[in-house]
């Protein structure tokens, strides 16, 4: 097996130990599964499942499809030629299959399950180009599969999924299965906050909200004078509808049985920066009950920069009981290439950083937890990712009065493929009457996901699960 | 037709059923939280089905829940789960299975049976009596707290009338704000209890429970560990949150409150025991824990804070008088309150005395708690 492949099957295997029965992971770990080339796979002649990976995967995604699988669809793309011989069965049928079975009881995928998900998990999008947006940040419009409508597509959880029902179903009646009866486990939601304004009276917020009474001259409308109440009670009150938050929040998940960590920014002030300063984060520290996480929100300045990291780092830890084991970057600040190795060389265990700014989706196709391959060893670096998966307002502006339609249907389908969906909330917009679109929605979203039957994990909770 | 007690096995049909008439989706996990008490340690359950030909077509249940007086703890029963499938209805259902469960009460000792309804009719024919209306104790937050407010009555305001409440609520909010401002025991200064949240059912709950008795008199729900336990924090619907007043080691009062799923905020419990040699009294806890309840439910992203006022227990008179002055309103709109006293009532002390009785929203056995 190459490095590569032995990347993926512990990925796999990792993924499946956290969000399947025990049972499911057994069944995987005792199958036949072999990673070969597609020559190799198409002359094996025994049950086992057999993953061609020598063929290469164009990054734009090619011909994607739909599978009916386990309640849901699953949406493949970059489909392998069909085998030439007769005596191989497309499953569960020739218009879209899933699989090829040839009657000796050899299953191999019908489309590039390797390349795709190992180049989804290695950020192969971002790595072959070069755009980015203002603030050096990889955006979702930037992606090929969101001009192909695919960012919402769990292809790591739904590869992974097919994977253990063709696993199943080979142990059953020597042939794939498309469902996964008991084996999946309840979807899990990793719920977390980015603590970037806590008191509402600093002085960008206040010129922000002066700016917004104006902005309508500019288009020959009328002032908006209601923001100067924002002002004013923000001025008398500056912890109302922020730090405030913080504890509502906490009682909230706390009523569903849920936890989340809190991201807290600190260091540097200005537009971009820690704008509510640092005083108040050993009363948020306080707050924050023992079984939430509380890691760091690393701050605009310190993107690949040691010596800023380091000193936002150490104050935190200076306060932080246990110190910082997890974080997420300020306005997702990441580079594919360097954050992570940066980031572990810090004692970083678990980082939510790769999140679109712009669009709600999958960035590494991985609704869930992985470790980043490390190209140089050929092997996992030392860290977690958990790909952040919605923000709050992004959601909100992306899907409108669908959002929470929106948020059910990809619960539900993790619900039926397995996974995990990190969904950050800030303080700031939880119950703020000044952001009148998003008043309560936080509260229906954890309303779906008790209907849905949710577990909620931290970061270091999930991550150390497998 | 048959009426009989559920038999094993049948409890996912039961759900179906209420699933089904309602239009629902409690869970199976959420129908044996009702039903299968983690107290009462009976094999057989009192949940009473009507069974045609194999479906079930009618049920009604009694959740058994301890309560205390000052004689001790006894049992008694809310009554819950009353339904009968439309095409169904006139067949005396109803009677036959509360027949059924009225002699489970009588030979398994659950001394009354207690309920809240709108209909009344029903359950007068039965021998309920209907000993006192709920009415509610609340505090608005936002002007968005009038749709379900008036959602309960079933009735349409119009737009006009709309604007008329929505007026009227923001006057009352600041009000309410004003109130709060000047009563709140930040300002009064007042600092000799320790707030902690609670995480688990409180080892002294029980004690407390004994000792509110002690000092308030009547009877309520024996709140115990076991109770707490099962009832707030193995809720699968809504976990409360318990804010408790400890002085030194001793608990000395607790508030639980929710934020329901439309959106207002639910003043579920509330106990508070003080002994006489302290430098504080109930009127100055209750305070502080009422107000807990505002600043939290506030927090939460409620658009109001309500809870009930049932009768005038002592401890009720408090509570309405305490909260009064922090800025709630007392609004006189609930449901009947159903009871049916059983063989076993006439060992209680003033057993047909349900003013002394003392009701929280934590009766509701459901949701809340």
């Amino acid at each position: 097996m190459t490095r590569a492949a032995e990347y993926l099957w512990i990925q796999i295997r990792d993924h499946v130990s956290r969000f399947f029965s025990k049972e499911a992971t057994t069944l995987l770990e005792s199958s036949r599964i072999i990673f070969a080339s597609y020559d190799q796979a198409m002359h094996t002649r025994q049950p086992a499942v057999v993953i061609p990976i020598d063929i290469p995967a164009p990054v734009e995604p090619n011909t994607p499809y739909r599978v009916p699988f386990n309640g849901t669809h699953l949406t493949p793309w970059n489909p392998l030629p069909a085998p030439s011989q007769g005596e191989w069965q497309a499953l569960p049928d020739a218009s879209a299959p899933l699989w090829y079975r040839h009657q000796a009881g050899t299953i191999t995928p019908a489309w590039n399950l390797f390349a795709n998900l190992f180049d989804l998990l290695t950020f192969r999008e971002e790595r072959e180009s070069q755009a980015r947006d203002c603030h050096g940040r990889f955006v979702a419009r930037f992606s090929p599969r969101y001009r192909e409508g695919l960012l919402e597509v769990p292809a790591f959880n739904e590869g992974a999924a097919a994977l253990v029902a063709a696993c199943a179903g080979l142990r059953r009646n020597g042939s794939p299965a498309f469902d996964l009866e008991d084996l999946v486990g309840p979807p899990v939601a990793v719920l977390s906050h980015d603590c970037d304004i806590l008191a509402g009276n600093d002085i960008w917020t206040q010129l922000i909200r002066a700016h917004r009474i104006v902005q309508p001259l500019k288009r020959a409308r009328l002032p908006r004078p209601g923001n100067l109440w924002w002002m004013i009670s923000n001025a008398i009150l500056p912890k109302r509808f922020y730090f405030d938050n913080v504890t509502g929040m906490i009682n909230l998940e706390r009523e569903f049985g849920y936890t989340s960590s809190f991201y807290l920014l600190n260091g540097s002030g200005g537009r971009y920066g820690a704008r509510s300063g640092s005083k108040l984060l050993p009363d948020l520290i306080e707050a924050v009950p023992e079984q939430w996480d509380i890691g760091m929100h690393y701050n605009y300045d310190t993107h690949l920069h040691h010596e800023r990291f380091q000193t936002q780092l150490d104050e935190l830890n200076a306060i932080v009981p246990g110190g910082i084991k997890c974080g997420r970057a300020h306005y997702f600040r990441f580079d594919s290439k360097k954050s992570l190795p940066f980031l572990e060389s810090f004692g970083i265990e678990c980082d939510e950083s790769a999140g679109y700014s712009d669009r709600i989706g999958y960035r590494c196709g991985i609704g869930g937890c992985f470790q980043p391959y490390d190209a140089a060893s050929g092997k996992a670096l030392n860290i977690y990712e958990i790909p952040a998966v919605i923000m709050d307002t992004t959601l909100v502006d992306q899907y409108g009065e669908k959002s929470l339609a929106r948020f059910r249907y990809l619960m539900n389908h993790l619900g039926c493929i397995g996974g995990a969906l990190s969904l950050i909330f800030h303080p700031g917009n939880f119950h703020n009457p000044e952001l009148r679109r998003m008043l309560g929605i936080y509260h229906k979203l954890l309303i779906e996901c008790r209907q849905l039957e949710v577990q909620s994990q931290t970061p270091l909770a999930l991550a150390i699960s497998a | 037709m048959n009426v009989r007690l559920i038999a094993e096995g049948e409890a996912e049909a039961c759900n179906d059923f209420y699933n089904r008439i309602y239009g629902k989706k409690r869970s199976l996990r959420q129908w044996k939280w009702d039903f299968y008490s983690t107290i009462y340690n009976n094999p057989r359950i009192p949940f009473a089905v009507v069974e045609d030909g194999g479906k079930i077509v009618g049920t009604q249940a009694f959740i058994p829940i301890r309560m205390i007086d000052e004689d001790g703890v006894f049992w008694t029963a809310k009554s819950e789960e009353t339904l009968v499938d439309h095409n169904y209805r006139g067949k005396k259902l109803f009677e036959q299975m509360y027949q059924l469960l009225f002699d489970y009460a009588n030979k398994n000792g659950l001394a009354y049976i207690w309920g809240f309804t709108p209909a009344t009719r029903a359950f007068k024919r039965l021998g309920f009596v209907i000993p006192a209306v709920t009415s509610q104790i609340f505090y608005p937050f936002s002007r968005r707290s009038i749709p379900p407010l008036l959602e309960r009555t079933g009735k349409d305001p119009g737009l006009v009338k709309s604007g008329l409440f929505g007026i009227g609520c923001n006057l009352a909010r600041m009000v309410s704000s004003l109130r709060f401002a000047l009563n709140n025991p930040m300002r009064a200064g007042f600092s000799g209890l320790e707030l902690r949240t609670l995480e688990s059912a409180p080892e002294d709950a029980g004690h407390l429970c004994e000792r509110f008795i002690r000092q308030w008199g009547g009877v309520t729900i024996y709140r115990d560990t076991a109770y707490l336990r099962w009832r707030i924090f193995q809720n699968p619907y809504l976990r409360a949150v318990m804010r408790a007043a400890y002085d030194g080691d001793q608990l000395v009062g607790y508030i639980a409150y929710s934020l329901g799923d439309d959106g207002m905020g639910y003043l579920v419990d509330l106990m508070i025991a003080v002994s006489e040699d302290k430098s504080y009294d109930a009127n100055d806890v209750a305070r502080l824990l009422l107000s807990e309840a505002v600043i939290g439910t506030r927090n939460m992203g409620a658009h109001a804070i309500r809870g009930w006022r049932v009768n005038d227990h002592p401890f009720d008179a408090v509570i309405t008088r305490v909260a009064g002055s922090l800025g709630f309103y007392h609004i006189r709109k609930g449901h009947a309150v159903v009871l049916y006293c059983a063989r076993d009532a006439a060992k209680r002390k003033a057993s047909d005395q349900f003013g002394r009785w003392f009701v929280s929203r934590i009766y509701t056995e459901g949701v809340f708690g």
